[in-house]
């Protein structure tokens, strides 16, 4: 059984369709890539199934549970994380801080009364959050504020928050976009590595063609709200419509 | 930075392990409790009859207890706004509450000093839910004016229809008794003791003064204090890490409203009267101005704020001739420190002891200033 499951899902705007019949399966595992033309509604798939936006009809299943109607902090305890395209940071909290605040959802649920212990107290959560912090590469930066970091360090600070939500199933929306290749190799790498040993499940959504090919076990292609093809990366690369409607005459 | 040389890093290595040290003792909870509690006993003091000094600031005792009230006030209030970010144009209602229960248990129920300021606390707690589940749909401006239209809506409600119970702008009067029946709240200490604290009354505010500074210490060193300041910072993050915003804030908002209720409850304590005034807006605009001109989510920022704000309605207020001009005076006031230092008196004060602690950078600083522009340009020209 697949572990996230939508059907038929579509989202309108006003008189834009900006989702059509929406149907995706990811299995348990699997990574998955979502590519398609600017405005093809990658943005507006992911936001409709972690909770941003209420689709318009249709289902989103996850790990048996119906999505629809649900917070997204709910969506959220379930196991489903996800990281923004624009670094959604905390600025003027400690990049430790930062991931500190999502080990505490990961561990202790969406709410629970103990603002009479001091967070120092908690040690599972310093633990997450020194792991996170040592997997990501930010250790020596812990005690900036996260608002002076450069660019390419939000970015992995907006991946190591996500990361800390403790997901079985990781949405990264662009993780690579304003990275260095240097960085954007230490992303894949950290990818690669999110799959094999913590056994994730991510659903990954790239603009950088290479990378895309190069990792994804199979392939969305999103285009004006309707999906128009899904297969390996060798399917895609050689599906006429993804080629006429995303890859096209210009090439990549 | 990277141009440090070797000769200067040897003095510079003792220096930081203090610096190092000092950083940590700070931000303890018992050094935060012993610095609250010697500030409590010697606050009186210094400000009302300790030699020259208090011949400068030319205050009272009175004036004290009403600083320590206030401040509990503005601390409650900036654990809302610094804290969680929330705006709050309507903290008065939780005030004059809270002033209000006490002074009604007082008379018709039973009249006991510590009980009745728990029940006051207890109203506004009582009050914080109902106006949470209205407030907390909003956001920014909107729970602003609609806090301010529920405080202008419980104003009027007490000085006209239910004019028979609050006695409108006539007020209650609240009957100072022993607390727990014994100690006198008037009572008068001689030497030392009455030399710091006076009377029994001064130590029964300023116990309640440190017990807040405690508890929200305690509060902001929680995960709740991390969570607020995330909600601050970005709600929409907060909750797609996992975390019931909605209920977080709820809990800001207690007890943030609960804090409020202490302080008006020792007001209707000390004042011996609870009266409409203190349901009234401009009541929830002095609390802003009080914690955003001492430094806004920090503790020893509102406590300050309200000393300034005090001190000018209290002090400057009495001069002959200027004290016409207090409040267009500490309107000033306000405007430049806020202009200058958006933190605050308090953020101005750290500011100023980090410059102090890199003498380097402070003695180019001022070099600089000295020196101007074109000096600077004139010595790179000078290299090449």
């Amino acid at each position: 059984m697949a572990l996230l499951e939508t059907n038929d899902l579509t989202k309108e705007f006003g008189g834009l369709t900006a989702l059509n019949g929406v149907e995706i399966a990811v299995q348990e595992g699997e990574l998955v890539s979502l590519i398609g033309p600017n405005g093809a509604g990658k943005s507006t798939l992911i936001n409709t199934i972690t909770g941003r936006l209420t689709p318009t009809r249709g289902t989103v299943t996850y790990a048996g549970n119906d999505l629809v109607g649900m917070e997204p902090f709910e969506i959220a305890q379930l196991g489903v994380g996800r990281t923004f395209q624009t670094a959604s940071i905390l600025p003027e909290l400690s990049v430790r801080e930062n991931v500190q605040v999502a080990a505490f959802a990961a561990e202790h649920g969406s709410f629970r009364i103990n603002f009479l212990s001091r967070r120092d107290s908690f040690d599972e959560v310093q633990e997450l959050t020194d792991d996170i912090l040592a997997t990501i590469g930010l250790g020596e930066k812990a005690g900036m504020e996260a608002a002076s970091l450069p660019y390419g360090d939000k970015r992995r600070l907006e991946v190591a928050i996500g990361l800390a939500t403790d997901p079985d199933l990781l949405f990264m929306d662009e993780p690579t976009a304003g990275m260095s290749p240097t960085e954007t190799e230490m992303t894949v790498d950290l990818i690669e590595n999110l799959l094999s040993e913590w056994g994730m499940t991510i659903f990954l959504v790239e603009h950088d063609m290479d990378i895309v090919f190069d990792i994804s076990d199979r392939i969305f292609t999103l285009h004006q709200g309707e999906l128009i093809a899904k297969g390996t990366p060798d399917e895609i690369r050689d599906h006429p419509a993804v080629r006429e409607a995303y890859l096209g005459g210009e090439g990549e | 930075m990277s141009t440090d040389n070797l000769q200067t890093d040897v003095e510079d290595e003792s220096s930081l392990i203090s610096v190092d040290a000092w950083d940590r003792i700070k931000h303890t909870e018992r050094f935060i409790f012993m610095v609250s509690v010697a500030f409590v006993l010697t606050f009186s003091y210094l400000f009302s009859r300790a030699p020259v000094v208090s011949d400068v600031t030319q205050g009272y005792h009175g004036l004290t207890i009403t600083i320590l009230i206030w401040s509990i006030f503005a601390l409650g209030f900036n654990l809302l706004l610094g804290q969680t970010g929330l705006l709050s144009f309507g903290h008065a209602m939780f005030f004059g509450t809270a002033s209000y229960a006490t002074a009604l248990f007082s008379i018709h129920v039973f009249n006991e000093p510590l009980l009745i300021v728990v029940v006051g606390v207890l109203s506004a707690l009582a009050l914080g839910v109902v106006a949470a589940v209205i407030l907390l749909r909003l956001h920014t401006v909107y729970f602003a004016i609609v806090a301010l239209a529920i405080g202008q809506f419980l104003y009027f409600l007490a000085s006209n229809p239910l004019e028979g119970i609050t006695q409108g702008i006539n007020g209650l009067e609240v009957e100072r008794t022993p607390l727990l029946g014994m100690v006198d709240l008037e009572h008068e200490y001689g030497g030392i003791l009455g030399e710091l604290v006076v009377n029994n009354l001064y130590l029964f505010v300023g116990a309640f003064f440190v017990g807040a500074v405690v508890f929200i210490t305690r509060v902001r060193k929680s995960p709740y204090g991390l969570i607020f300041k995330a909600i601050r910072e970005n709600e929409t993050r907060a909750s797609f890490v996992g975390l019931d915003v909605w209920r977080y804030k709820f809990a800001a908002f207690l007890l943030s409203a609960g804090i409020t209720g202490l302080a008006g409850a020792l007001l209707a304590v000390n004042t011996q009267f609870a009266g409409v005034e203190r349901l009234y807006w401009s009541i929830s605009g002095d609390v802003v101005v009080m914690a955003v001109l001492g430094g806004l989510g920090t503790l020893a920022g509102p406590v300050i704020g309200t000393f300034v704000w005090f001190y000018f309605k209290g002090i400057v207020n009495g001069y002959p001739m200027l004290g016409n001009y207090w409040l267009l005076m500490l309107a000033v006031s306000f405007t430049a420190v806020v202009w200058v230092y958006p933190d605050g008196i308090w953020g101005m004060i750290t500011d100023f002891t980090a410059e102090l602690r890199e003498p380097r950078n402070l003695a180019e600083k001022v070099k600089g200033r000295l020196t101007g522009g074109s000096a600077a340009e004139g010595s790179d020209g000078g290299e090449r």
